[in-house]
């Protein structure tokens, strides 16, 4: 027991003392956030793009451009209109009674020029006569689906707009048919209190998960680098000629564990904080962005990070006992990792329908089981025996996978030779 | 005395190759006993199971000593010294022996006034708070030898220690091993160098292929009495030495003869065939040294070779 510890003591003083740790700590967060934050500020602003609208129709103006600068209605290119702020300059170009297409030729070619255009939109001039008339959208990307998206609604409402003031609407009745209503997001918790969060709450929901997540494979990787460490230094000798290698595992995988849940504490702090600063400017905006940030997040973040960690560390200690370099560790274990990543690529429809069959179903099962189940108790309210089944699960698992470990750590922590393979694995283990 | 350590016919394969057939010895407490036998001769194999780093396929270890009463397992009561260096680069002097004492069991407060003193005796004081990484490979060396004896250990095994030491430093060693013999631990001192076993062993077990060619006190195995290695140190032409009836083997280098003579040769009759011819410095007959034994129990020459180096 006191050699143990006295792995545990080691390993964690080694790795806190470590630049990693501190960046880890403090710069992971901030990159989560990031990586969330940026696209979706960028989301809502395309940058400027210059479109020049060829309008067959030529009725099209008042859709495109700002009224007051509609004094000149005799020009031919029509003068851009800056009234999507931010996001497209427009060059309105009535073409009613010339062919749209050849209108559009010479736009359409001095596209990506330095003066051109990012993208042509092409109004037939049937437009408001035809239900089936095409609009066009040429654009130098494949993926320009923002601005296609902006100038196709405008134009619709535009055209809806003329065919309910063709049926002899007034505008004021107009304006009340066209109305959207606002969307207010509910959940409903068991208790029946109402909690409100919607799109923030996903993004909340994603930096969680993926600091969850993103920590068992560097400290999984952390701890399979000291192993070839110890090996290349030898110092494995002096290890293993005084205490078993049971007791050097339980050591290790403790130790890194210390030093997860020591950074977990760290960031719950931090996130605290940032709580309280964020309570306080909720009631001005009038936004719950903390619906998710329950004291049970913290509960189950521990719970299903410790899960989770125990998981991939045994096959990562795996990597570093069998083989003798980095390389060809990650090239053993990267086929058993790829698969347990999983849940992670298919965050998506998890986060989105936590109820669903996929949801449950991967969050009942082992390996995959902490991370799923970690998002359900974020985005929604599983049923406890569902967080039951999942813990017990994943003790389970990592009960087996550390047999495994420890039997193979036992044979291949003293092979200096070429990287067993998968057969070869196996016989070790059955004669360890 | 008793033995503390006896090994039974233990064998050891990896693969196609046997590096370890059928050895048994036992140590007996209180000495300094030399494991020699040429790089691969199953010498490091053989130390690795007696550690507990390797399980035999057959055969077994058996530790003689009894209990020290504290119900500490046999391997906290043996220090090792690996034949490579085994220590972690990245940490502190300090912090690593109190680790190897940590997992030999000892508490960090009881080992910490004796990490000062052995650093105060190997001269790596104001090294207290260095990383390893930082030292030269004779002061890692040192490091680990202190790591090897920190937790007062009855067994002290040691694999090839004086590899990386200066002259200095080898003397320093081999006082250190004269003197915890004297305080009653038993070493088990695994070399290739034969001069440095002769100096220090008190008993021999000569490893061959992965079996003991030969075992004994150091005066049996160098055949007591038998004197008939003879040194002559000359000037002049001393050619003629080796073609003499007498002498069976010679090894002629620059102005100095090492001889074996025939069985039952008079080496009076080398000296009256040398008088006129060489002009004699030294003339010496004694028991042939561990290396020429060496020699002619595995004689092969690549051997020759090999310990001439």
């Amino acid at each position: 027991m006191r050699k143990t510890l006295a792995v545990i003591k080691r390993e964690y003083l080694q790795a806190v003392r470590k630049k990693m740790f501190i960046i880890m700590t403090f710069l992971m967060p901030l990159l989560m956030i990031g990586a969330f934050a940026i696209p979706t500020m960028l989301m809502g602003n395309i940058g400027e793009k210059r479109v020049a609208v060829i309008d067959g129709s030529g009725q099209l103006k008042g859709a495109f451009v700002a009224p007051e600068k509609e004094e000149k209605p005799d020009l031919a290119i029509g003068k851009r209109g800056r009234d999507l702020p931010g996001q497209m300059s427009i060059d309105y170009i009535d073409a009613s009674g010339k062919d749209v297409e050849a209108t559009a030729k010479p736009y359409v070619a001095q596209m990506g020029g330095k003066n051109g255009f990012d993208g042509v939109f092409v109004v037939p001039h049937d437009a408001l006569t035809r239900e089936d008339a095409k609009l066009k959208y040429y654009s130098r990307s494949a993926t320009d689906f923002v601005a296609q998206g902006r100038l196709s609604s405008r134009t619709n409402r535009f055209v809806q707009q003329r065919r309910l003031t063709e049926r002899g609407l007034s505008q004021a009745d107009i304006d009340r048919v066209l109305s959207d209503l606002n969307i207010e997001a509910v959940q409903i918790s068991k208790t029946g209190e109402e909690k409100k969060g919607g799109v923030a709450n996903f993004f909340v929901g994603f930096i969680l998960v993926a600091l969850l997540f993103v920590p068992s494979f560097i400290y999984g990787l952390e701890t399979m680098r000291g192993i070839i460490q110890e090996k290349t230094d030898r110092v494995v000798e002096v290890l293993v000629s005084s205490m078993s290698a049971r007791q050097l595992l339980v050591g290790k995988v403790l130790g890194i564990a210390a030093v997860g849940l020591t950074q977990i504490g760290i960031w719950i702090l931090l996130a605290a904080a940032a709580g309280g600063y964020f309570a306080a400017v909720q009631k001005v905006a009038g936004e719950n962005f903390l619906a998710i940030l329950k004291p049970s997040t913290f509960v189950y973040f521990a719970i299903f990070f410790l899960l989770s960690y125990l998981t991939y560390v045994c096959i990562y200690a795996i990597g570093g006992a069998v083989c003798n370099t980095e390389k060809e560790a990650q090239q053993l274990i990267m086929p058993i990792t790829m698969p347990m990543m999983l849940p992670w690529f298919l965050m998506g429809p998890i986060i989105t329908n936590p109820e669903g069959k996929l949801a449950v179903g991967f969050s009942l099962s082992p390996v995959f089981g902490p991370l799923t189940m970690y998002v359900r108790t974020l985005v929604a309210e599983p049923p406890m025996w569902h967080i039951a089944v999942t813990i017990l699960v994943s003790l389970a698992t990592i009960s087996v996978f550390f047999y495994i470990t420890a039997k193979l750590f036992r044979v291949g922590i003293l092979s200096y030779g070429k990287r067993p393979t998968i057969p070869e694995l196996w016989k070790w283990l059955k004669v360890a | 005395m008793g033995d503390i350590l006896a090994v039974r016919n233990v064998v050891k394969v990896f693969g196609d190759v046997r590096a370890v057939d059928g050895v048994s010895f036992t140590v007996r407490r209180g000495t300094i006993t030399g494991l020699l036998g040429r790089n691969g001769a199953g010498k490091t194999t053989t130390i690795r199971m007696i550690t507990g780093i390797f399980m035999p396929d057959s055969g077994d270890i058996q530790w003689l000593g009894g209990g020290d009463g504290s119900g500490a397992s046999f391997r906290d009561r043996i220090g090792y010294l690996p034949e490579e260096r085994g220590l972690y680069r990245q940490m502190k002097i300090v912090d690593l022996l109190l680790f190897l004492a940590e997992i030999k069991g000892r508490r960090p407060a009881d080992v910490r006034p004796k990490i000062d003193a052995w650093l105060e005796r190997f001269e790596l004081t104001d090294k207290r708070n260095s990383k390893v990484e930082e030292l030269s490979k004779g002061n890692q060396q040192k490091v680990q030898l202190i790591g090897t004896l920190l937790h007062d250990p009855e067994l002290i095994i040691l694999d090839e220690p004086q590899s990386g030491l200066d002259p200095v430093n080898m003397v320093l060693v081999r006082n250190l091993l004269r003197e915890l013999r004297a305080e009653g631990k038993t070493i088990l001192l695994s070399t290739h160098m034969m001069g440095e076993a002769e100096r220090m062993a008190d008993e021999i077990i000569l490893i061959h292929r992965g079996q003991v060619v030969l075992e004994g006190s150091l005066d049996h195995v160098r055949g007591a009495g038998r004197k008939n290695a003879l040194h002559i140190d000359f000037d002049g032409d001393g050619a003629f030495l080796g073609s003499l009836p007498e002498v069976m083997d010679a090894a002629i280098v620059n102005n100095s003869a090492e001889i074996t003579l025939a069985d039952g040769a008079d080496a009076q009759k080398v000296l009256e065939a040398s008088v006129g011819r060489i002009r004699i410095r030294r003339f010496e007959l004694a028991a042939p040294s561990l290396e020429q034994i060496f020699i002619e129990k595995v004689g092969d020459d690549t051997l020759a070779h090999e310990v001439a180096r």
